[in-house]
C-alpha cells in the first residue's frame, strides 16, 4: 500500500481544489504528484528520508506530499507562518534530506543560505514534467508516512510518527455511507490548516480519498468563509472552537449553512453556549469529534448518533477505549480517569525519543493520552481536561477547565486561564488570569460563590491578552512558567 | 453525650426485617451505647426532619455502623451483604440497624444495591452509604467511589457529609470486641446538592459532586485526603471481571502513595 495512490481512482476531470479561481482537477493533481516523484528521485530520495513541506492551505501542498510519499519518504508538514528560529529548530529535529517551499512561504526562499538541507522552490518546478518519474513505491502499512509535530511552540516538541495504516484508517473511518462520514459528492471547507492533524488527516485527505472536493480558503475569514459556504454549496463544515464562535455570532447568514449536512468541531471543546447558538441560530447542529496527532485525528465521535451536547460522541469503529487510574486500573462506571486508547490508528512513537515514546506507549498497544475522560450509562464520551493541568490542593485534584468555565460566567471577564502554583500549606493553589475590565478581588467572590473551597483562585491576574492557540486550546503551560 | 435531637422511629413496614425488632433493637441498643461510650454529635440539626438524604460517613471501622446511625435523630437505612445474616454474630444486630442484605454474588449486584436504595429514598427514609465503598485501611480520607453521587442525582436526595473520629480505637481492624469508655465523635455537615455543582444531566458533574462531598467529610473528620480509592476491589461484585489493570507505558512512574498504613495507628 501507499497513501501515494488514494486520488488515483478518481476520474481525472473530477474537481479536486478550488482555491479562489483556480480549479485542479483530479488528473492534474495526479501529473503534478508524478512530476514532484520525479524530482525528488532526481536528487535522491530514499525511502525513510524526510522530505519537509513548507506551505499554507494551499494546492501546491497536495502534490508535493503525495509526490513523496510516492518515494517512500516521510512527510513533516511545516505551517509557512512559522518564525524562522522555530523553523531552524524544526528542520535540525527532523533533518530533512529535502526541504518543499510552496507559494505562501516564497518568504523562505531569502534565508535558504543557511539550510543545511536542500530546499526547492515548488513555484520553479516544472509541475507538467513526469519524465523518468518512478513507480509509486509500495510500502508496508506500518511503515512511517508522515511526521506531524505536536507542540512547535516549547521545548517539548513532540513528532508524532504516523504509518500508512494509521492515516488511512482514520480516513476510512470517517468517511462513507455506513459511517455518515464523508462521500464523494461533498464540499468540503478546507479552513484548517494543513499543518495540523485534523485540518491535514480528517479533512483534506480524507475529502481526497473518497473524491470529494476541497473549497481552500488559506487563512480563516469569517465574512469569506460564508460566502465560500454559500457559492459553493458547502456540505462538510469542520471547524475549530473559535471559528465555531464567529460562525455562530453572525446573525444573517442562516442561509449560507443550509446545505451543510456535517459540522463538526474539534481540537478543543467546544462551549455549550456555541452549540446552542449555532443550532439556534443557523439550525447547524454541531458534532464534536476527538482525537489527538497520535491517532491520526480520529477516535470518536458523533457520527451516526444522536448528538449530545458536551460529548466528543463514541469510540469510532473498532478503536478500544478505557478510563484508567495512574496505575492502570480501570475506573468505576460513570467515574472519570485517563483516556487509554487501542486501535489500528495508534501511531508507531515519537521520532527520536524513546523516552517520550515508552511514556505515552505500553507494550500491549495502549496509547496513554494524558486526557481525563467521563463515558456515561450510554457509552458517550465527554473531555474533561488534561492530566498535566490538574492542580493538586490537599490532596484535592482541581481541573483548571472546571474553574475558567465558572470565571466566564462573570459577565465582565472575556478570557481565563487557570494554573497551579506552589504552595507552602496546601501543596498547589489555583490562580487564574483573566482577561476584561473586572477586580481581582470581586471575581475571587464570585469564584467563592459557585466553587468548593479549594478550588477558588487565590489570586487573579488580569491581563491584556492569553496564550490561547489558533485552535482555541488554551496553553497553560505558559503561565505556569 | 447523647444527640441534642430526640430519636424519631419511622415504621417502615415495606422494607426488609421487622419493625418491632427494629424498634426494640433502637430502644434496647442506644441507652447501651450511650452509657458505654462517651459520643459526641454536632449537626444534628442538619439532618432534614422529615424526608430523604443520602448519610455519607468515612469509613474507619466496622463499628461505624453503629455510631452514626446512633448519632442520627431518624432511622436509617443500609445495604449489606446477605453473608451477614448467616453469621450469629450479625443476623440480628444488623437489621435491627436498619441493613437491607443484597447478594453480591449475582451478576446485576451493584444495580439492585442501587435500585434498592432509591426505593428507601423515595419513601422519604434517610438511607447511609460509605462514599469510600470500603473501610480505609490507612486511616486517611480515600477518593470516593461514584455510588453515592450517582443515587443523589437519580433521587434528588441531598448528600449529608459525615465525619467521626474515635471510631477506629473502639475497634480496631479485624477485631470483634469494641472497647469500650472511649470516646467518638460524629459531625454531621449540611446537606448538599448535587444541582450546586453542575448540570446534574452532564456525566461530568458525577465526580465534581463526588469530591466536594470529600472535602467536607475531610473537613468533620480532620482527615488527610488521598486520590486514591481506598483498599482492594472486592472481586465479589459484577465489575471484577473488568477491573484488570492494564500495563503502563514502560517509561511513565507509577504514582507514588503516600505514605500510609501504620502511620495512622502508630498516632492513636
Amino acid at each position: 500500500m501507499n497513501l501515494a495512490t488514494i486520488i488515483d481512482r478518481h476520474e481525472p476531470n473530477r474537481t479536486a481544489l478550488i482555491d479562489g479561481e483556480r480549479i485542479v482537477t483530479f488528473g492534474e493533481l495526479r501529473t503534478q504528484s508524478t512530476a514532484i516523484r520525479a524530482v525528488l528521485h532526481v536528487i535522491g530520495i530514499q525511502p525513510d528520508d524526510r522530505v519537509v513541506i513548507v506551505s499554507g492551505n494551499e494546492p501546491q501542498f497536495v502534490p508535493c506530499l503525495l509526490g513523496a510519499l510516492g518515494l517512500g519518504a516521510r512527510i513533516i508538514p511545516v505551517s509557512h507562518m512559522t518564525p524562522l528560529p522555530e523553523l531552524d529548530r524544526k528542520l535540525a529535529a527532523v533533518d530533512p534530506a529535502a526541504v518543499l517551499v510552496c507559494e505562501d512561504a516564497g518568504w523562505l526562499l531569502e534565508h535558504q543560505q543557511q539550510f543545511a538541507a536542500p530546499i526547492l522552490d515548488v513555484n520553479t518546478l516544472d509541475l507538467t514534467n513526469i519524465d523518468g518519474a518512478p513507480e509509486v513505491m509500495e510500502r508496508d502499512p506500518d511503515d512511517v508516512a508522515i511526521m506531524m509535530l505536536t507542540s512547535g511552540i516549547s521545548g517539548d516538541a513532540k513528532i508524532a510518527m504516523l504509518t500508512h495504516r494509521n492515516l488511512e484508517w482514520a480516513q476510512t473511518a470517517l468517511s462513507g455511507d455506513s459511517n455518515n462520514g464523508m462521500l464523494e459528492s461533498d464540499v468540503v471547507l478546507a479552513s484548517l490548516p494543513f499543518g495540523h492533524i485534523f485540518g491535514l488527516n480528517a479533512v483534506l485527505l480524507t475529502a481526497l480519498r473518497v473524491g470529494a472536493t476541497s473549497i481552500i480558503q488559506r487563512r480563516f475569514d469569517v465574512d469569506a468563509s460564508v460566502e465560500l459556504i454559500a457559492e459553493h454549496k458547502i456540505t462538510v463544515l469542520a471547524g475549530a472552537p473559535p471559528m465555531w464562535r464567529r460562525w455562530s455570532g453572525l446573525a444573517d447568514a442562516t442561509e449560507s449553512f443550509a446545505s451543510v449536512r456535517i459540522a463538526v468541531s474539534g481540537a478543543a471543546a467546544l462551549r455549550d453556549d456555541v452549540f446552542d447558538a449555532m443550532q439556534q441560530v443557523h439550525g447547524v447542529t454541531v458534532e464534536q469529534g476527538y482525537g489527538l496527532t497520535e491517532t491520526a485525528a480520529a477516535v470518536t465521535n458523533n457520527r451516526g448518533v444522536e448528538v449530545r451536547k458536551g460529548s466528543v460522541g463514541k469510540p469510532i469503529g473498532d478503536i478500544e477505549m478505557m478510563l484508567v487510574e495512574d496505575d492502570g486500573t480501570p475506573v468505576d462506571p460513570g467515574d472519570s480517569g485517563e483516556i487509554v486508547v487501542r486501535g489500528p490508528n495508534i501511531f508507531a512513537g515519537y521520532y527520536g525519543s524513546v523516552d517520550k515514546t515508552e511514556e505515552a506507549l505500553s507494550a500491549n498497544g495502549w496509547f496513554w493520552t494524558g486526557d481525563v475522560g467521563v463515558i456515561d450509562d450510554d457509552g458517550y464520551v465527554f473531555i474533561v481536561d488534561r492530566v498535566k493541568d490538574i492542580i493538586i490542593v490537599s490532596g484535592f485534584n482541581v481541573y483548571p477547565a472546571e474553574v475558567e468555565q465558572i470565571l466566564l460566567t462573570h459577565p465582565d471577564v472575556t478570557g481565563a486561564i487557570v494554573v497551579g502554583e506552589p504552595h507552602d500549606l496546601t501543596d498547589e493553589t489555583v490562580v487564574a488570569y483573566v482577561t476584561g475590565a473586572v477586580e481581582p478581588e470581586g471575581l475571587i467572590t464570585f469564584a467563592q460563590d459557585q466553587l468548593t473551597r479549594y478550588k477558588c483562585p487565590t489570586s487573579i491576574y488580569v491581563v491584556d491578552e492569553l496564550p490561547i492557540a489558533a485552535t482555541g486550546k488554551l496553553i497553560r503551560r505558559e503561565l505556569r512558567s | 453525650m447523647s444527640s441534642s435531637q430526640k430519636f424519631r422511629f419511622e415504621p417502615a413496614p415495606d422494607l426488609p426485617g421487622s419493625d418491632s425488632l427494629n424498634r426494640y433493637g433502637q430502644a434496647a441498643l442506644r441507652p447501651l451505647i450511650s452509657r458505654l461510650w462517651d459520643v459526641t454529635i454536632e449537626g444534628a440539626e442538619n439532618i432534614p426532619q422529615r424526608g430523604p438524604a443520602i448519610i455519607c460517613p468515612n469509613h474507619l471501622s466496622f463499628c461505624d455502623s453503629v455510631f452514626v446511625p446512633y448519632a442520627l435523630p431518624r432511622r436509617v437505612w443500609t445495604i449489606g451483604k446477605a453473608e451477614y445474616l448467616d453469621d450469629w454474630k450479625t443476623k440480628d444486630l444488623f437489621p435491627a440497624m436498619g441493613m437491607i442484605p443484597i447478594d453480591r454474588a449475582g451478576g446485576a449486584a451493584s444495580q439492585v444495591a442501587l435500585d434498592t436504595a432509591a426505593d428507601v429514598l423515595a419513601g422519604d427514609r434517610l438511607f447511609m452509604m460509605y462514599p469510600e465503598g470500603t473501610r480505609s485501611r490507612s486511616g486517611h480520607l480515600h477518593k470516593a467511589r461514584t455510588g453515592a453521587a450517582r443515587l443523589s442525582q437519580r433521587t434528588g436526595a441531598p448528600i449529608i457529609p459525615t465525619g467521626h473520629s474515635g471510631t477506629l480505637a473502639v475497634q480496631p481492624p479485624d477485631q470483634f470486641m469494641m472497647k469500650t469508655g472511649l470516646p467518638v465523635s460524629v459531625k454531621f455537615g449540611k446537606p448538599m446538592f448535587i444541582s450546586d455543582y453542575g448540570d446534574p444531566s452532564d456525566p461530568r458533574t458525577i465526580r465534581v459532586f463526588a469530591d466536594a462531598v470529600m472535602f467536607e467529610i475531610s473537613q468533620l473528620s480532620g482527615q488527610r485526603y488521598i486520590h486514591t480509592y481506598a483498599g482492594d476491589y472486592d472481586a465479589t461484585t459484577e465489575g471484577a471481571k473488568l477491573k484488570v489493570a492494564i500495563d503502563l507505558p514502560k517509561g511513565r512512574k507509577k504514582a507514588v502513595e503516600p505514605a500510609l498504613a501504620n502511620e495512622m495507628v502508630s498516632n492513636m
